[in-house]
């Protein structure tokens, strides 16, 4: 009467909880995914190739609309990229304020993520929260360098302008409130039976596995390996600032939450840490006006919002153009983990498994 | 104690707290304005009352004019070399009582123009100038296609269908 058999389905690439244009393949076998095969392309613009035809200074408003809810931190990836490939040493107090936004950045792509992983699991509140309070961010964006998505933040160099005035104070008026917020989301989910029961033990991967696939991020933090570029390789001004790591051992969803949640207050703390110890001094460097490279290669990672984000430049003899670029995107390589945290487990938690790895497509694809 | 924890749901009750609280925050102020969720107001009614912008917020591109009237722009070619998308052309020409070379032509392709404020920071004349309007969208796509001349799409006078924008400027 029952026939047994296995049914292919497509989630995406119109799916709301696929956070834009991804489409997974799977294989069910009545609710239990038997594989999973996400498929990607459907955003790609060329970026790496646009870039290669594009100067050096051209090529950063491209990076804004790769992961564009964190664009910031892409523009401080391909501003410190290319200042490694010239040798361009950028004055102390333009690396403050690049560390503070970048910090800023951070907290409204995990508020952004907050928002809508809860969304995808059904917690509607919080997303209404955490707009409220992006929304603060996104100001301040606008205030300094006019744009609220598509920053285009930072020049080679430097800094194009100096903080507008009045500008810390609106970010002091952040600071004061978000740790009040902070709360308010963790009363709405941390100890919520319905957001436990839908993470708690959901998409699990362990570190072997995180590392084996080159996971970096929340993700592999989650899985108990204490790996942050921040750390590891400090750039802009992160060597001078004092934060913590923050780890979980279980390596669930339920973990990358409160891990993301640990980072948000230690990007408070960051950006605390800027306002009060701004320097005084110049926001630009003396750079001459037309870049010509050497023959040169370079690699430069920072940690984004979703993992480690590289850029990786070729330079030819007096080219004012990268001879190849390349974007090491931790979305693309994070997307990896998919099929490994949900094979063998519900269709309900794939779902899941997507929001908690905060993919952008815009970054994946590029 | 954990069936102690299921039969009372505490969990839930404090999140219903938390929303019933801002309920009746807005439930209790019977005037809209007085409604302050420990922060500011980020909802705005904006095609009624215009937006509050940024001084820095990146608009239309617009050529400026000195107090004499006479057209800033002084053909370095600047911007038309730095912008990523291309969307300027200029034409070099020359005009009678001036020195300086003039524009004869001031094309800007507004459907490309992606507001990176490039062509601005380049110039070393101050002439153009990004303006406050974000309201771009028409009907044709002939209405893109900004030049020195017309009067609806001039470079020199705001589009017409930024009814609500504000040029704080």
């Amino acid at each position: 009467m029952f026939k047994n058999e296995e049914m292919e389905i497509n989630l995406g690439p119109q799916h709301p909880s696929t956070h834009g244009v991804l489409r997974v393949k799977l294989r069910l076998d009545g609710e239990t995914v038997v594989k999973c095969t996400p498929i990607i392309g459907y955003l790609h613009r060329g970026v790496e190739k646009i870039c290669e035809n594009k100067t050096f200074f051209q090529g950063q408003v491209w990076t804004d609309r790769m992961d564009y809810v964190a664009a910031i931190s892409n523009n401080l990836g391909w501003a410190e990229g290319v200042e490694k490939l010239f040798g361009i040493e950028v004055p102390r107090r333009a690396r403050y304020i690049r560390t503070m936004l970048t910090e800023m950045n951070r907290l409204a792509s995990h508020l952004l993520w907050l928002a809508t992983h809860a969304l995808d699991i059904g917690a509607m509140t919080v997303f209404l929260y955490t707009f409220r309070e992006r929304e603060y961010l996104l100001d301040l964006f606008e205030a300094f360098c006019g744009a609220r998505l598509t920053t285009t933040a930072f020049r080679i160099g430097g800094l194009r302008e100096d903080l507008p005035p009045g500008f810390i104070k609106q970010a002091q008026a952040f600071q004061d409130i978000f740790l009040d917020c902070m709360e308010e989301y963790e009363t709405l989910l941390s100890e919520n039976r319905i957001w436990k029961k839908r993470t708690v033990g959901v998409a699990k991967i362990n570190a072997e596995d995180c590392i084996a696939l080159g996971i970096t991020g929340p993700v592999l933090r989650a899985a108990g390996v204490p790996y942050d570029i921040r750390k590891a390789f400090p750039s802009a001004a992160y060597a001078e600032m004092d934060f913590e790591i923050p780890t979980r051992p279980e390596a669930d969803t339920y973990a990358r939450y409160l891990v993301r949640l640990a980072e948000m207050r230690q990007s408070h703390r960051i950006i605390q840490q800027c306002i009060d110890g701004l320097p005084e001094g110049p926001v630009m460097a003396k750079i001459p006006k037309i870049l010509k490279s050497e023959v040169n290669e370079v690699y430069h990672s920072i940690e984004a919002p979703k993992g480690e984000l590289g850029y990786y430049f070729v330079g030819e003899k007096g080219g004012t153009t990268p001879y190849r670029m390349h974007v090491r995107a931790p979305s693309f390589v994070n997307m990896q983990a998919l099929s490994k945290m949900v094979e063998g487990r519900l269709l309900a938690d794939v779902i899941a498994a997507i929001g908690t790895l905060d993919v952008v497509l815009g970054e994946i694809d590029r | 104690m954990r069936l102690l924890k299921t039969l009372i749901p505490s969990d839930i009750a404090a999140g219903l707290a938390l929303t019933g609280k801002y309920f009746g925050k807005v439930f209790l102020s019977a005037n809209r304005k007085k409604v302050r969720a420990h922060l500011k107001h980020f909802t705005q009614e904006y095609p009624e009352i215009p937006v509050r912008l940024a001084p820095r917020y990146r608009g239309r591109l617009t050529l400026l004019k000195d107090e004499q009237g006479e057209i800033k722009c002084v053909c370095c070619l600047a911007c038309e070399k730095i912008c990523p998308t291309e969307v300027i052309t200029i034409e070099k020409g020359k005009k009678e009582g001036r020195k300086m070379p003039f524009p004869v032509r001031y094309d800007f392709e507004m459907e490309r123009c992606i507001f990176c404020e490039f062509c601005v920071e380049s110039c070393g004349f101050d002439s153009i100038i990004l303006n406050h309007q974000f309201e771009l969208a028409t009907y044709n796509r002939e209405d893109f296609s900004l030049g020195m001349e017309g009067d609806g799409q001039n470079m020199f006078v705001p589009s017409p269908v930024g009814k609500y924008s504000v040029a704080e400027d």
